[in-house]
């Protein structure tokens, strides 16, 4: 491996400001991508993933309750009141899922990594059709 | 680095302690304040970090990889391997990457490093999950990661600073 | 260790699929189960079985025969319909009518050559339109079709519908629980899609390419009449669309786009949405409201000229609308 010419540098540099400030625009461009769409109107439907596949795919407004989904041994609740879902209740062990809170927004969504279950609330696109009739 | 069974034993310590690290981090409740999958404080980069500046790059791949696997097996947790591989590699090639282009500081490295990490969990998130609905947690990460990035830098500057005086090549 | 991490697919099935072409249009089955290659076969036999008795234009059909020669001797399934036919239009005081043939007949709207008949001509036809011109009735041995001299009757209006209801006992007597069906643009969805959704129905846009709206239905018939689906231009310029109105003989001029029905018989959907859009805006949410009462409900979407989107209150949890969609979307309160 080559050896290097100058000494290591054990002070921050002004040239670190580049790197923060490229970490800080990319953060900037993927929220710009996944928020974008969030106040725009139209229906809002809720869809639920358990490992990669889709269970559920629901208009929020029917979404009213409580649902349990079970994912890789792990069992979630979601509970949904008026467009706002949130995971009540969840076994496993992280809980990020129940800390999340509740979302409400076109683009927001609680993920759980151990169930491999992911709710996400989107717009319903219309190229989602499976028959058109007339 | 000149392999040698002191060296081989330096590696050996490292790694067990990048591993203690990591069991010590998830003791540390960071996602009850910021409920995000992924979350962590990044301990064991301090390890990965140092060694890259003092051993050199081989040998922090060495140990890096050594702490993914051992890991996950304690862990008992088989697809945390993907998301410990993903972001550990990714945050290891920024690092070299920056290292070597010698225009940073160890801070500047740091940062990339655990930018990187984050990023490189996300990815096998979307991959386990089969869904970019992930990607809406990337932005805050990417923001924890300039904290602890800065605080593993200042941690490893100030090793490195200390260990300069002892012989590890 | 790549075990774990594998994608559960939980025996996701692979469903048997069946394309065909038949009452002069496009169909097209999906549809799910043990059985469901068998039932498909049996769906596509049924069809062109039915096709044969059905159609107007097949020489020897029983329709065929019953228009060529004023009486006809009918099965009982045809016979069926045909008291189907004629229920419908006493329902909807005759905005419905397969006695409407001739007239059809006249416009050419179904052929290649469409033309503007002259008054004269539809007052001449005019009166052979009417369900009172068809008798039917039942000796012990048979079932008896008699039409009054010059009438004739068309079940395009209700064929494919009646065809949707076949296909829906086929699969039921085959334990085909999930599919869905499409008969050139009557649409039948039973259970649920193989993630366990509903099936998403999307409404054409009348106006434009893409969709008005889409529905999520599981278990339902879906038909949509509207003038943007057949039309002709006359040399200068005026837009004639296949829909005539009973009473006059003219294409309606109607103040709808189109008229998506949706309930739980193939044949009343079909007949229900041509009905619709003959009626009209107002007339048509009457019908709705006192079939709501009656033994025939069923649910509705109109698209109106003045782009307004109606829905009945049934649907509002089944309905999606696109986020660019130019419509004003409005639910009816019943």
């Amino acid at each position: 491996m080559p050896t290097r010419s100058s000494r290591p540098k054990y002070r921050p540099t002004l040239r670190d400001t580049l790197i923060v400030a490229a970490i800080v625009a990319l953060g900037l461009i993927v929220a710009a991508l996944f928020y974008a769409k969030a106040t725009r109107g139209g229906s809002v439907v809720v869809t639920v993933s358990v490992a990669g596949e889709v269970v559920e795919h629901t208009p929020v407004s029917q979404f009213d309750g409580e649902h349990v989904y079970t994912g890789n041994g792990y069992t979630l609740t979601v509970s949904a009141h008026d467009g706002q879902i949130c995971v009540s209740h969840s076994d496993c062990d992280g809980q990020d899922c129940v800390h999340t809170g509740e979302i409400r927004r076109i683009g927001q969504s609680i993920v759980c990594l151990p169930a491999q279950i992911v709710i996400r609330l989107e717009s319903a696109s219309p190229g989602d059709a499976d028959v058109i009739v007339g | 680095m000149k392999v040698s069974a002191k060296n081989i034993a330096l590696c050996g310590v490292l790694s067990a302690l990048a591993l203690g690290l990591s069991v010590l981090e998830s003791f540390f409740p960071l996602s009850l304040l910021i409920p995000l999958p992924g979350v962590k404080l990044g301990l064991a980069n301090i390890v990965t970090l140092f060694a890259l500046y003092a051993l050199g790059s081989r040998p922090a791949l060495a140990i890096l990889l050594t702490r993914c696997v051992l890991g996950s097996l304690f862990a008992g947790n088989a697809s945390a391997l993907l998301f410990s591989l993903l972001g550990g590699l990714a945050s290891m090639g920024v690092m070299i990457a920056l290292r070597r282009w010698d225009k940073f500081s160890v801070f500047g490295v740091s940062l990339g490093g655990a930018a990187a990490h984050n990023i490189g969990q996300i990815a096998a998130a979307v991959i386990v999950l089969n869904s970019t609905a992930v990607l809406s947690y990337l932005p805050l990460l990417l923001l924890v990661s300039l904290f602890t990035g800065t605080l593993t830098g200042l941690l490893v500057s100030l090793l490195l600073r200390a260990a300069e005086r002892l012989p590890l090549r | 260790m790549l075990a774990a991490l594998s994608l559960s697919a939980c025996g996701a099935q692979k469903p048997a699929e069946l394309e065909l072409f038949a009452m002069d249009t496009y169909m097209s089955f999906t549809a799910y189960g043990e059985r469901a290659e068998d039932a498909l076969s049996e769906a596509a036999r049924t069809i062109n079985e039915l096709e044969q008795r059905l159609s107007r234009t097949r020489e020897g059909s029983e329709i065929w025969t019953l228009n060529k020669e004023g009486r006809a001797t009918v099965s009982e399934d045809t016979a069926n319909l045909l008291a189907q036919a004629l229920s419908c239009a006493a329902q909807t005081d005759g905005a419905f009518d397969i006695t409407v043939a001739p007239l059809v007949e006249l416009w050419g709207i179904t052929t290649d050559a469409p033309r503007v008949p002259s008054q004269s001509e539809i007052d001449a036809l005019l009166p052979l339109v009417g369900s009172e011109h068809l008798t039917l009735t039942r000796n012990d041995s048979a079932i008896a079709a008699v039409l009054d001299p010059g009438c004739a009757v068309d079940l395009g209006g209700i064929a494919k519908g009646c065809a949707s209801d076949r296909v829906a006992d086929i699969f039921k007597e085959y334990g085909v629980n999930d599919a869905v069906v499409s008969l050139g643009g009557n649409v039948y969805v039973c259970g649920n899609r193989p993630d366990g959704a509903p099936w998403r129905v999307a409404i054409q846009d009348p106006l434009q390419n893409g969709y008005a709206a889409t529905l999520t239905l599981t278990d339902s018939f879906v038909v949509t009449s509207g003038g943007y689906q057949r039309f002709f231009a006359d040399p200068d310029g005026t837009i004639y669309q296949h829909i005539l109105d009973p009473a006059t003989g003219y294409p309606v001029q109607s103040d709808l786009l189109s008229v998506t029905v949706v309930c739980d018989n193939g044949a009343r959907a079909d007949a229900y949405s041509t009905a619709l859009y003959v009626m009209g805006e107002a007339k048509a949410i009457s019908f709705w409201k006192a079939q709501q009462k009656g033994s025939s409900p069923f649910e509705m979407v109109l698209i109106t000229a003045d782009e307004r989107l109606v829905c009945t209150p049934g649907l509002a949890d089944s309905f999606i609308q696109p986020e660019d969609s130019s419509y004003a979307y409005e639910i009816l309160t019943p």
